[in-house]
């Protein structure tokens, strides 16, 4: 029986750097793949003359060769910075109310505190002063949490302490009463998944800060080029990979990992696994139920199964400046009120909220010559799709997405007729590709009482560990970050033995 | 000291980890959604499907229609025009071909495959001469990106078929007939003589009971006296028949041959290329008369095929390298044997392939050396890594 130092389950962002890590540390590492191509929700695919970016909006975390941020600094320990070629974003986002409001912020604090000062007079005072909380909290945060300051304290880092686990609008209510300005300064509660009622500060604010400081980015060839880097570099270091091949079952013996048997049947050995795919499942689908300790199952019992995304990719025939696009990224809201839009997630209503990402203004090369591509996308849970019968699904995803096209057309008049490739992804869709329940993309929901202060996350079962947005956070930078500190993990117990 | 330690004094610690206690113990127990992913895909997405023929229709003197039940469970949705991929073994070589179906969506109890018999086809003639009711298959779920889409392609469609390129265009029919929908077609349907035409009553009696469907047979090779219309789908053809294009979109589906032409007498006509859709249609018939192809290499070549690891085969440069492979009993994943959907997707790490134009390699896989075996040509000796 082949046998390994590590089993890797699953290419997407997690398993990929945590993969590459051991690999690198001259582990014999075998790697598996149910899709045909690695990154999970990294990737891309083609339709006519257009290859569509599945997911990433905006890469958060690089910085640049300058002045590196906690993400550039992980992809050059994997070695593949050389590989890749990264797009700088000049703005933040835009956000639009059709017909009743427009403002586009730059990636730069003070021009964001002076044009919302210009836009809102009568909070002129309050604007920097909140700035001043979420960049003074930030840096309390970096130095005492991701530093690890072993004299963390209340009276070193008062801030931290305060507000960590403030919701987000209460600290918003606090310092403003604008309605329409609390909206547009926490419109990144969309990127977590998560409203500003259930959404901690601690999360918030660090996740402005470092879009503002170390700037939004995209890539070259999109995120499919940084999973296959990755990849790429993980075969050069002996790492072995199969596609189209999950994992069917974990075995182990006496609470420890011995094996893995593949959906192809065959077993290999191994007391190392790291799972990139969803803890849950990795619980329920790849384990018997008697190797699993019942608090562990009772564990999820607080948590929830996390949104979904609607996703319209389409490739126009002409330049964004056509369409009128004129920003990256675009968020176009019809309401303030983000408890009612966030409770729409779980029916077929229409949200009145999306985002619109133009890849080509930041990087005209994104798409081919005289054309350009968005992927237009509004979070949705998976709950009101198990409700659609089969016979009725595509009739349902193309009412939806009109719907949402009407929303655009709003922002962009005209756009619908100048698309030639359409492609649908519904929560449905995600829930295959990824093989998580619900179609989650970001993992569980990440209310406050699921972020890293109180998730328990080593696992019962020894030599088990976790990679990607169920054992972290949603998003790229903490599911790149978290397959490499669980392989470093797993290369400290290794060393023990 | 660390954050564990002074964690307690983060303002709300105590409330929420009050609030996880109550939800611990109350909160929905996921255990008992073990097995429950794959069953929510099983509705939709099913990995593979078994069929079985429950009954075989003789459409033309070279047409045959396959009427195919599940073995179990049941049939998931598709759109019109979509396909499905058969696999069959034929006398030891397990292979694959797609098929769209011919039946309509919204007929739920079986999928229609009609199969026309073609010069040399491997599956075609055993589908057609040996496949009898009782026969079962594995098939893939329905995919394929050749079908209409409201949102974008308009209520004024015009069909172009050639030959057996009329099945994904029957499934729309039907469907846009039985269902009522808001939607004008016209046909054009190429066959290379009257027995050809598959489909022709039922043609012919849906577009004298539907005022939104209109239909124009076009005989390529007509008999002595043929009162029909004779030649090709040309652009005065279309012209004539359809007057006005503004607004109009164009699906072709059907040989290459008819590809290359009405694309030319569409562009004379000033269609513009987000108003026509073409249905992808396999490896071309003579690859080495493809643009691009290297001229030192004639259609007798053959190279070596190494697997890294594994064994080294050789092949003919002109049979695209996943037909070689399963040749040898190597059979990788394929799904749309056009280089379009990228399940095949294998990495090249020593040698060259031709790979004709039209095959969807992501840019980044171009970069890293990876290729589609369905629509690769070896033309030196290769490696690569089957994954």
């Amino acid at each position: 029986m082949p046998e390994y130092d590590a089993v890797v389950i699953g290419a997407g962002n997690g398993g990929l750097t945590g993969a590459l890590t051991l690999a690198r540390a001259g582990r014999k590492v075998l790697l598996l793949e149910r899709h045909n191509v690695p990154g999970g929700c990294a990737t891309s695919f083609v339709r006519g003359r257009f290859e569509f970016e599945v997911a990433l909006h905006q890469l958060s975390g690089m910085g640049s060769a300058e002045r590196p941020g906690p993400l550039r600094s992980v992809l050059n320990d994997l070695g593949v910075m050389d590989k890749l070629e990264f797009v700088e974003m000049e703005n933040l986002y835009r956000v639009v109310w059709p017909d009743t409001f427009d403002i586009t912020l730059r990636a730069e604090r003070n021009a964001i505190v002076e044009t919302l000062q210009e836009r809102f007079p009568k909070e002129k005072d309050n604007i920097p002063r909140f700035f001043d909380l979420v960049y003074s909290f930030s840096m309390e945060m970096v130095q005492g949490l991701f530093f690890k300051d072993p004299n963390i304290s209340k009276e070193k880092y008062p801030l931290f302490f305060k507000y960590a686990l403030t919701p987000t609008q209460k600290v918003l209510d606090e310092y403003f009463s604008d309605p329409l300005l609390k909206a547009v300064l926490s419109i990144y509660w969309s990127y977590a998944g998560v409203p500003p009622k259930w959404f901690s500060f601690g999360d918030f604010a660090i996740m402005l800060f470092a879009y503002i400081e170390f700037k939004p980015y995209h890539l070259k060839g999109g995120s499919q080029a940084l999973s296959n880097a990755l990849l790429d570099e993980f075969i050069n270091n002996g790492g072995e990979v199969r596609f189209n091949c999950g994992a069917k079952k974990i075995t182990t013996k006496g609470g420890r990992v011995t094996g893995v048997t593949t959906e192809q049947g065959d077993t290999v050995q191994t007391r190392y696994v790291l799972s990139n795919t969803s803890m849950l499942q990795t619980y329920l689908d790849l384990m018997d139920p008697d190797q699993v300790p019942r608090e562990t199952l009772d564990g999820f019992r607080s948590t929830s199964i996390g949104p979904s995304a609607f996703s319209i990719y389409m490739g126009f025939d002409c330049e964004p400046e056509e369409l009128g696009i004129q920003e990256t990224t675009n968020f176009i809201t019809t309401t303030t009120d983000m408890d009612k839009a966030f409770a729409r997630w779980k029916t077929m209503e229409q949200q009145g909220v999306a985002l619109l990402t133009c890849y080509d203004v930041s990087d005209p090369d994104f798409s081919p010559p005289g054309t350009c591509q968005a992927a237009y996308v509004a979070l949705q849970y998976g709950d009101p799709w198990y409700l659609v019968p089969p016979h009725q699904y595509y009739d349902a995803k193309y009412r939806y997405a009109q719907g949402m096209m009407e929303l655009a057309e709003k922002v962009f008049p005209g756009i619908q007729g100048h698309i030639e490739e359409m492609e649908i992804a519904t929560p449905m869709t995600h829930l295959r590709y990824l093989g998580h329940l619900g179609g989650a993309i970001y993992g569980h929901d990440q209310y406050t009482k699921d972020t890293q202060y109180f998730m328990a996350n080593r696992s019962p079962v020894q030599g088990l560990y976790f990679a990607g947005a169920w054992a972290s956070q949603g998003g790229f930078q903490p599911t790149l970050t978290s397959g490499r500190s669980s392989a470093k993990a797993i290369l400290k117990s290794m060393a023990k033995k | 000291m660390s954050l564990k330690d002074v964690i307690h004094d983060i303002e709300g610690y105590q409330d929420i980890a009050s609030e996880i206690a109550v939800l611990k113990k109350y909160g929905f127990d996921y255990s008992a959604q073990r097995g429950q992913l794959e069953s929510i895909l099983d509705m939709l997405h099913p990995k593979k499907l078994r069929l079985r023929i429950s009954e075989i229709i003789e459409e033309t003197r070279s047409a045959k229609t396959l009427r195919l039940v599940p073995v179990q469970s049941y049939l998931p949705p598709f759109q019109a025009g979509q396909y499905i991929s058969l696999v069959v073994e034929i006398g030891g070589v397990v292979t694959s071909r797609d098929y769209s179906m011919s039946s309509p969506p919204s007929q739920i109890g079986y999928y229609d495959v009609t199969v026309r018999r073609v010069g040399d086809g491997f599956v075609s003639e055993y589908l057609l001469d040996e496949a009898k009711p009782g026969d079962e298959f594995t098939s893939s779920s329905p995919a394929g990106n050749f079908y209409y889409n409201p949102l974008i392609h308009g209520r004024d469609l015009v069909f172009i078929a050639g030959g057996s390129g009329i099945t994904p265009f029957m499934s729309m029919i039907r469907e846009a007939a039985g269902r009522g929908l808001d939607r004008r077609i016209h046909l054009f349907y190429g066959s290379q003589s009257p027995d050809d035409i598959i489909f022709g009553q039922e043609i012919e009696d849906l577009s004298r009971r539907h005022s939104n469907f209109t239909w124009t047979s076009v005989i390529s090779d007509p008999p002595q006296g043929y009162q029909g219309r004779a030649g090709f789908i040309s652009a005065g053809l279309m012209e004539e028949v359809l007057g006005d294009l503004s607004d109009k979109m164009f699906f072709l589906c059907g040989p290459e041959a008819m590809y290359t032409f009405c694309r030319k007498e569409l562009a004379s006509l000033g269609v513009p290329g987000r108003r026509i859709r073409i249905e992808m249609y396999g490896p071309p018939k003579n690859i080495t008369a493809c643009q691009g192809w290297p001229e030192s290499i004639d259609a007798g070549a053959t190279v070596s095929v190494s697997m890294k690891g594994g064994k080294t085969i050789t092949v003919r440069s002109t049979e695209p390298l996943m037909n070689s492979l399963e040749r040898s009993g190597i059979v990788i994943p394929s799904l749309c044997r056009s280089g379009e959907c990228s399940l095949c997707r294998t990495k090249l790490l020593k040698g060259k392939v031709f790979q004709p134009e039209g095959v969807k390699l992501r840019k980044s896989d171009r970069q890293f050396g990876y290729i589609h075996p369905c629509m690769a040509y070896p033309i030196s000796d290769i490696e690569i890594l089957l994954q």
